[in-house]
């Protein structure tokens, strides 16, 4: 048989195939008919809205869900997974998002982590095998990540290399190439570990087949040779990256265009004479050094840096939750936040990146979330007045159209577009609000909702809140900044001008990040 | 399936089953206790009807007294998130100092002695906080030091207290015969109660058991509110600790140590959870109920009194196995 034959009989029969899956969960439909197929050596990129349905497809496709109807087939025999463990043993592999790795483990132990095989004896390693067969893997996606090192001290782009690498481990077992997912495997990686691992996509579909998921839709769109679009647990579009552009997925994606642009840019005003905050030498240690920074009064300063740059902890430097050095500035009196609380009653606000982890109780309710940091602002003397707190919360509510059954259902049990505009209208309900900190303020929001946030950010600082910046991408940091103040190894290497009309590439960005 | 559990990647998704978990979970906390307690009443007074009369319900209460003050400071450093396992022998310490005390300083040893354990509670509160350490390990070195600084105080022996000082704190008032040290303790659930229901301070206690990190970002004094959580506990202590003295006429360096495992019980069978959060004093009443009313029960049925811990053991494992919220501990250590 020629070669040419082989890959064509490889091309008709796709080594994954999942038909008409569905599945409710008490409620809520999350997935509603989605098929799609992955054929040998292919990288279907798979994309959708926050809640479309990837997660649980993905789910399901390594067993920790089960469909309520529908099929999946592997290499054209019907399957039901059960776990990751007998998913692995068929073929199919993960690589998570938050990662499955156990930190105090050797590569080599996590490579092989329950597939140990001949490595182990009785119970016991034998180190030899072990490293033997782990190093296979690794050179399998040519990577010199040392197989003895300790997982933890990995940077995050290497250790989800190993990740691959423990998927690609099931070669062996199965005999037949493996199908790898990818869960929004470029969250949290900088440009250069981005490109490391494209070029590692690359590599691996000369003996798998790769999902690629992601929320990124030009990676998306560069890296696959398919895509497909999922939105409220359906397959509604199969699309190849050449017939279609960013906006024509994002499109598919919500189902409508998007009013206006996504940016609100037309809505940027200039930017006012006055300072609002003034830094001068400001230093963390083992951060940051000798910054200088001022934001103007309804400015919106977009900080750009990679991961270490020092950006995040400048930030909560400003706002008190780290300790610093260097004199500070509000509108022209010397401040010194020694912590967060004293911060706020200067009119700082701070809107952190983990959400659910530090940006509200999610058990507390709505309202009370929203005045918990000026709660004074309710009470008389000490005592709180609960109708004057409800009254607040509904209103605010109603202004920025938070769905919630009411202002007393638990924060936590709100989408996460709502959760964040609850978040947001806990810093806008001060009116003497003068400085609002947004680390990442739209992570892990859908389309829809990212809009919404900046949409208010654009009021807030049409209303004079000066704001300092931090987004997911160069594209959104660009866009919604006056200037971005550009930062690398804890010093500011540029400030770059970013005015309405005048907007800067961003490789112009870029070259002063790295 | 734990290694994917924690990462948040999937908790999307589950989101919608897990709420109505947590609402059940709630309404489990809430219910749960009553209809226990409930229960528990109704079993007695078929044993012995004689239960349900007011003289052996007034003699009931009177004897969950101290456990009602020690669990009602507890309590508040369980629900922002720590545990104070100092409280027994704390109470011991303050038996023992107002023993000492009174033949000098008269009345006013016992406004001492509470002062003192308020102390003690603050220094506990300083380190847990300064030093980062966590509480059940800054408490449980606590526990040995005020034990130990009551054995030396007492000469490890019993100390009898004479005259009328503590009178107040063991009579009965009125023709009802109500024990004052009853009035006492509802006197402090109801300060308890409005405190927490009218100022901020819950909001503080709980979401600091809740998600501390939010709490600080969100400008809850967290380092006052906890230290304040451990010295109004230390305070209760100490309070404790003199109503046991007024009811056995005499301090000793473990008179109240018996209490430790009670007062957890009584927290969290109320329904106030262990891993912080969620809870509160009108639970913890209900609580400190539960465990009278089954000490009462025990003996009525005849069981001897040596089992007792056995069950307060037990007990605090099972409710503890029932109520927990396992999504909120990334895992169990």
């Amino acid at each position: 048989m020629s070669v040419e034959k082989q890959i064509e009989d490889a091309a008709s029969a796709p080594v994954l195939a999942v038909h008409d899956l569905r599945k409710k969960f008490a409620e809520t439909t999350a997935l509603d008919g989605v098929s799609f197929e992955v054929r040998p050596h292919e990288v279907v990129g798979l994309i959708g809205e926050n809640g479309a349905g990837k997660s649980t497809l993905l789910k399901m496709l390594v067993g920790l869900a089960q469909p309520d109807s529908g099929s999946i087939e592997l290499r054209g025999k019907r399957v039901k997974m059960r776990g990751i463990a007998q998913a692995g043993a068929a073929g199919i592999g993960m690589v998570f998002q938050e990662q499955s790795l156990i930190p105090n483990l050797t590569v080599a132990e996590n490579i092989l982590f329950g597939a140990e095989g001949a490595a182990v004896v009785g119970g016991v390693y034998r180190w030899k095998e072990l490293r033997r067969r782990a190093q296979v893997q690794l050179d399998k996606i040519g990577s010199k990540i040392k197989i003895d090192a300790i997982t933890e001290e990995l940077t995050f782009a290497e250790r989800q290399l190993v990740e691959v690498a423990k998927v690609l481990a099931t070669e062996e077992r199965t005999n037949a190439e493996p199908v790898v997912l990818l869960d929004e495997p470029t969250s949290v990686l900088d440009r250069d570990e981005t490109e490391v691992l494209f070029a590692q996509i690359e590599r691996l579909r000369t003996r798998a087949s790769v999902v690629f998921v992601s929320h990124r839709l030009d990676e998306v769109l560069r890296v696959s040779d398919r895509v497909y679009v999922l939105r409220n647990g359906k397959t509604v579009a199969e699309c190849v990256p050449g017939d279609v552009d960013e906006a024509a997925l994002r499109r598919m994606m919500i189902g409508r265009d998007l009013e206006g642009s996504h940016y609100g840019e037309e809505d940027q005003l200039p930017v006012r004479e006055e300072v609002r905050l003034s830094v001068r030498g400001l230093s963390i240690k083992g951060v940051c050094e000798d910054i200088d920074l001022d934001v103007h009064v309804g400015e919106i300063l977009g900080i750009a840096g990679v991961q270490g740059s020092g950006r995040e902890e400048l930030c909560r430097g400003i706002f008190g939750a780290l300790a610093t050095r260097g004199s500070m500035t509000l509108d022209g009196r010397p401040i010194k936040p020694g912590s967060p609380r004293t911060a706020i009653s200067a009119d700082i606000g701070f809107v952190p990146a983990e959400r659910r982890r530090e940006g509200m109780v999610g058990s507390m309710s709505v309202a009370e979330n929203i005045t918990l940091p000026h709660i004074g602002e309710v009470c008389a003397g000490p005592v709180l007045q609960r109708g004057k707190e409800r009254r607040l919360a509904d209103e605010w509510i109603e202004r920025l159209s938070i769905r919630t059954p009411s202002a007393s259902a638990p924060l936590g049990s709100l989408s996460g577009g709502n959760q964040q505009k609850a978040v947001l209208a806990r810093w806008m309900v001060s009116d003497s609000l003068k400085l609002l900190i947004l680390d990442h303020p739209t992570r892990g929001l859908d389309v829809g909702a990212k809009s919404e946030v900046y949409r208010l950010i654009r009021e807030l600082t049409a209303s004079g809140v000066s704001v300092l910046l931090m987004a997911d991408s160069l594209e959104e940091l660009i866009a919604m900044s006056h200037r971005v103040l550009v930062m690398k190894d804890g010093r500011v290497t540029d400030v770059i001008d970013a005015r309405a009309g005048d907007k800067p590439a961003p490789v112009t960005v870029l070259e002063r990040m790295i | 399936m734990s290694v994917t559990d924690k990462t948040g990647t999937f908790a999307r998704l589950g989101d919608p089953p897990r709420m109505t978990q947590s609402a059940r979970r709630q309404l489990l906390l809430t219910v749960m206790p009553i209809v226990v307690l409930a229960a528990l009443v109704a079993a007695i007074a078929v044993a012995n009807p004689n239960f349900l009369r007011p003289a052996s319900i007034w003699t009931a209460l009177d004897s969950a007294v101290p456990l009602m003050i020690l669990a009602s400071g507890a309590m508040l450093v369980i629900l922002c998130g720590g545990i104070d396992l100092s409280v027994a022998a704390l109470a011991s310490m303050a038996s023992v100092l107002v023993a000492l005390w009174i033949p000098a300083l008269g009345g006013w040893a016992v406004i001492l002695v509470v002062l003192v354990c308020a102390l003690a509670g603050m220094l506990q509160g300083v380190v847990h906080v300064v030093a980062q350490i966590p509480s059940f390990l800054v408490t449980l070195g606590g526990l040995a030091v005020w034990s130990g600084i009551a054995l030396v105080a007492s000469g490890a022996s019993t100390i009898g207290v004479s005259g009328t000082t503590l009178d107040w704190a063991f009579t009965r008032l009125t023709d009802w015969r109500i024990p004052s040290a009853v009035l006492i303790a509802a006197g402090l659930v109801i300060v308890f109660a409005l405190v927490l229901q009218l100022t901020p301070v819950r909001r503080w206690l709980i979401s600091i058991g809740s998600s501390e990190p939010a709490a600080l970002l969100a400008g809850v004094p967290v380092a006052q509110t906890k230290i304040a959580a451990f010295v109004v506990s230390g305070a209760c202590a100490g309070f404790a600790g003199v109503m046991l003295v007024g009811r056995t006429f005499s301090g000793a360096p473990t008179l109240a140590d018996s209490l430790l495992l009670p007062v957890v019980a009584a927290i969290v069978v109320g329904g106030t959870a262990i891993t912080g959060g969620f809870g509160g004093i009108g639970r913890t009443v209900i609580g400190v109920l539960i465990i009278t009313v089954l000490r009462v029960g025990l003996s009525v049925a005849g069981v001897d009194p040596s089992y007792e811990q056995i069950f307060y053991g037990v007990l605090v494992i099972a409710a503890v196995a029932l109520t927990i919220d396992r999504s909120k501990l990334p895992f169990v250590k």
